[in-house]
């Protein structure tokens, strides 16, 4: 007797809640703590947080302890808290410049304009697992001044890659001079062809995994072709968040989040294309998540030298979200009976045709 | 002057009457009344997250959620049964954020959400059905590329799913759709009538509710208006059939009129997929 | 018809128009890159090209004339890059003209000109007034369909609902291009390049279209296969009252399917003859060339 036969549906849900709330929050290891989560596990909170569309450290840390650490499951989480939250305004137009770099890699140049900082990255150390516990009590620093702040005031400025190559006329220039409002995919659906905006956005919240396979696949798979890309840019650290006061029209900075941005340089080399000039993708997802980033600019230019050749922009659009695709990949397990009892059905009727066929149905 | 963002967002929100804002709701309904107006036609919506996930009725959540009023009382199935514990979900969601009478009675309710059947009873103009579509596009079998499933409705082209009926019943002897059988609607849109099994076909042709269809990981609703006209797709010499059940009958009130679940077995067991038309016939 | 100067920047203004004339085609053009006075009379037959060396722009075909009455085939002969598939091309819609107008008596008794119909009308032309047969018949063809289901898409395509009534009429055709029966339900990428052409032209008759375009319908076969198949063509129109545009590099082809032809160069008609004279009696040098390397 399955369990959608039997009655008392809503009586076996609320066993099965009550058997994960006492096994999760009645597990006999310590409870984890917010900032556990939100300072042990750092990357992790990033990367919920980018794949929901919703900077909130601590509701992040919330969801990823009610979801026992399943990450689509926080995402959850966080977007149907966020569909319940009013929007109160609209910050104003973020420059990409204002970013208080903790890391930033060139791999165009060797002394690109502004310092290379290699800052916190596990790039180039070695992957030993440690089998020693390394947690330390937490270090008392001096009065007034975090390491971080200190070297802030010696960072001399950054020049910026594709203004390196735009000076140079290396680079396709696509700027704009009108500033059309970007597409709303929490509004509406993007369909192929989609404006620049729905694209970028829709891979700001994408599943990490989904846009690094996107990546992989059109570069390796059968259906793509290998792209030459170098990167110009690879940023991480804060931006300022700042609105409009509704009451005396002043910027006001109310609070800071932080991003990865990516600029990757794409070498022309189409039949149609410049081949005296690069062109640029870019990349910007919340917290700090290169590996996103990196495949953000990537699929950006990819998708905009193919000009709706090939279906890349369907798959992007449609096939990256996380929700969307484990949502789906899962319902399998709702019950199917009555589909699966009409598949029964019609196999026997075939049978039966094929008993019942004429030898000469299909000579003249 | 200095605010607070608490004193610039207003009072503290608490969840609204039907989960949803008053601006999404109104949003839905419009997209809605545009299904209505184009009856078959799949028509985008800015579909929102909710608390169940893709895939699992969202979309038929939402539609459930946008239409609701204090006074409507409300059904939801799966598979034709009450108790299914994902229509169990989508129903304390519906009652808890709204207030509204359930029942499992098909003549009590007014809105009736249902996951691949729609009940036996015969519902009237007073009841909306809401159906939970999987898979909004009756094409995807045939073609992928979007752009082009985009001109084959808008053009009414829909010769490459004739080819595939014509090599289906050249194959097979007999046409082989299962459930959700693409059906023309008005004359103009083929249509996907989710996987609701052909059994439940005719009974949408000229039907007197009103049918709304909801996609919310695809993002698009339509609809069959009242006394609208939906045909299967099939040739005029190829008669449309619906489930043979081979005078099984249901081993629980012997019923031979509705649709039947088989449990498998030596000894084959029938049973009404409608749970509540089945306990109410035993009881009478 | 007088061949039209080159260097004309105008149209030729319109001949004696035929008054059974299924299709007529006036001032068709086509061009890519921008275009102006200049490039047309940079390019052409004297020249020896179709690109004009200063804009890089191409003038793939400049006003092309002709008409074509039901039951009569006309034949465009040339070398690749002549412009002649252009010209089938853009009356068929796969591709847009630049300049020009086609009428054709079976839509709107030819009062509207079809270049100027939206793609989607275009389309539905294709369904009973138009058809074309393609060099490569997996342009014309789907090949994970049935050789009957290929026949079934049009004929469903212009509201054929009745199964055996499609099957008997797949049937018919099918015999008619001499595809063996028994082969009426697999699939067409299991046939040979010659059955796949046969398969086409049945195909391009399911709804008895007033008019066909036939593109270099037999260059890729086999000799032996060809001549097949040229035979099989040859019936047909004798048999059915089609106004019929037949492509070719091959003038076997053109003699056998053809009462007149023109012939191409660099995108420009330099000769408009009956096939027969054509052939006894070239005109234009070109022409010469081309009847005199057949001949040999």
């Amino acid at each position: 007797m399955g369990y959608a036969a039997a009655r008392g549906g809503l009586a076996a849900i609320e066993f099965a809640e009550n058997l994960v709330q006492e096994l999760r929050d009645g597990h006999p290891s310590s409870p984890l703590e917010t900032d556990q989560v939100t300072g042990r596990l750092r990357l992790l909170v990033d990367r919920v947080m980018g794949e929901a569309g919703l900077w909130a450290p601590e509701f992040t840390a919330q969801a990823l302890r009610q979801a026992e650490g399943d990450v689509i499951e926080a995402v959850h989480l966080l977007r149907a808290f966020k569909s319940t939250l009013p929007r109160i305004g609209i910050s104003d137009v973020v420059n990409a410049d204002d970013m208080i770099p903790e890391r930033r890699i060139v791999p165009a140049f060797r002394e690109p304009g502004g310092p290379q900082i290699l800052g916190r990255s596990t790039d180039y150390t070695a992957r030993m697992l440690s089998t020693t516990p390394r947690e330390t009590k937490p270090k008392v620093q001096p009065a007034g001044v975090t390491p971080a702040e200190e070297s802030l005031d010696v960072i001399p400025p950054m020049q910026r890659m594709s203004d390196v190559l735009r000076d140079m006329q290396l680079l396709v220039d696509r700027r704009r001079t009108d500033d059309p409002e970007p597409f709303d995919i929490t509004r509406m659906p993007a369909k192929p062809p989609a404006p620049r905006s729905a694209r970028l956005s829709t891979m700001a919240r994408a599943e990490t995994g989904a846009l690094v396979g996107q990546w992989y696949r059109n570069i390796l798979g059968p259906d793509g072709y290998l792209h030459e890309v170098t990167l110009g840019e690879v940023r991480h650290g804060a931006m300022p968040i700042t609105v409009t006061h509704p009451v005396t029209r002043n910027p006001v900075k109310i609070g800071e989040y932080r991003v990865t941005e990516v600029e990757a340089i794409e070498d022309l080399d189409g039949i149609d294309e410049d081949r005296t000039l690069f062109d640029i993708g870019y990349g910007l997802c919340f917290g700090q998540n290169e590996r996103k980033a990196i495949a953000m600019a990537n699929l950006d230019i990819a998708c905009h030298r193919d000009g709706q050749r090939s279906e890349l922009e369907q798959s992007i659009l449609m096939t990256t979200d996380g929700l969307d695709s484990s949502g789906f990949l899962e319902h399998l397990k709702l019950p199917h009976y009555v589909t699966f009892r009409s598949m029964i059905e019609r196999k026997i009727a075939v049978r039966q045709a094929r008993l019942q066929t004429s030898p000469t149905e299909s000579k003249p | 002057m200095n605010s607070t963002v608490d004193e610039i967002a207003g009072p503290p929100h608490s969840v609204p009457f039907a989960l949803l804002d008053e601006e999404s709701k109104r949003e839905i309904r419009r997209a809605l009344l545009q299904a209505v107006c184009i009856p078959g036609f799949q028509v985008p919506f800015g579909s929102r997250e909710m608390p169940v996930a893709r895939g699992w009725g969202s979309g038929g959540l939402q539609i459930s959620l946008a239409i609701v009023g204090v006074n409507d009382t409300i059904k939801v199935i799966d598979q034709g049964d009450d108790e299914g514990v994902n229509a169990v979900n989508l129903r304390r969601l519906i009652t808890s954020s709204t207030g509204i009478e359930e029942t499992s009675e098909t003549d009590e309710a007014t809105i009736v959400q249902s996951r691949h059947r729609i009940p036996e009873d015969a519902m009237a103009s007073d009841h909306i059905l809401v159906l939970q579509v999987p898979v909004p596009e009756p094409l995807r079998g045939i073609e992928r590329n979007m752009k082009e499933l985009e001109r084959m409705h808008a053009e009414g082209d829909y010769s490459k799913m004739w080819v595939s009926l014509y090599e289906d019943k050249v194959r097979n002897g007999v046409i082989t759709q299962t459930t959700g059988y693409p059906c023309l609607v008005a004359q103009r849109y083929v249509t996907a009538t989710t996987p609701i099994p052909r059994w439940d076909i005719p009974r949408l042709h000229q039907a007197e509710f009103l049918t709304l269809f909801g996609a919310g990981r695809e993002k698009r609703v339509y609809a069959i208006p009242p006394f609208t006209d939906v045909e299967p797709l099939t040739f005029e010499d190829v008669p449309f059939e619906v489930e043979a059940s081979n005078g099984a009958k249901c081993r629980l009130c012997g019923s031979e009129e509705t649709f039947l679940v088989e449990t498998p077995g030596s000894e084959s067991r029938w049973s009404c997929s409608d749970t509540a038309w089945c306990r109410r016939k035993r009881t009478k | 018809m007088v061949p039209s100067k080159e260097n004309e920047m105008t149209m030729t203004k319109s001949p004696i128009i035929t008054p059974q004339a299924a299709i007529r085609v006036r001032g068709l053009s086509k061009f890519f890159g921008p275009i102006d006075e200049g490039a047309i009379a940079r390019t052409g037959p004297e020249f020896g090209t179709a690109r004009d060396p200063l804009s890089g722009s191409i003038v793939a075909a400049w006003d092309v004339n002709f008409d074509v009455a039901a039951g009569e085939a006309l034949g465009i002969v040339g070398e690749s890059g002549s412009g002649k598939s252009t010209v089938l091309r853009c009356i068929a819609g796969d591709q847009p003209s630049s300049a020009g107008s086609v009428h054709l008596m079976c839509h709107d008794e030819g009062r509207t000109n079809v270049l100027d119909l939206s793609p989607a009308a275009r389309r539905k032309l294709r369904i009973d007034q138009l058809s074309v047969v393609y060099q490569d018949p997996a342009e014309g063809l789907s090949l994970g369909v049935t050789a009957g289901g290929n026949i079934a898409d049009p004929l469903t395509a212009a509201g054929w609902r009745n199964f055996e009534a499609i099957r008997v009429r797949a049937r018919d055709l099918l015999d008619r291009t001499e595809v063996p029966l028994d082969r009426m339900d697999d699939i067409v990428r299991n046939f040979s390049g010659g059955m796949r052409q046969r398969v086409q032209i049945a195909r391009a008759l399911a709804n008895n279209p007033p008019i066909v375009l036939l593109d270099e319908p037999t260059t890729g076969l086999d000799a032996s296969i060809a001549s097949g198949v040229l035979d099989l063509i040859r019936g047909l129109l004798e048999e059915l009252d089609l106004a019929v545009v037949v492509v070719s590099h091959d003038f076997a082809v053109i003699e056998m399917l053809t009462q007149r032809c023109i012939v191409m160069q660099h995108g420009r008609v330099v000769e408009d003859a009956l096939t027969d004279q054509l052939l006894e009696d070239p005109q234009h040098p070109y022409s010469q060339k081309l009847v005199t390397a057949a001949r040999s």
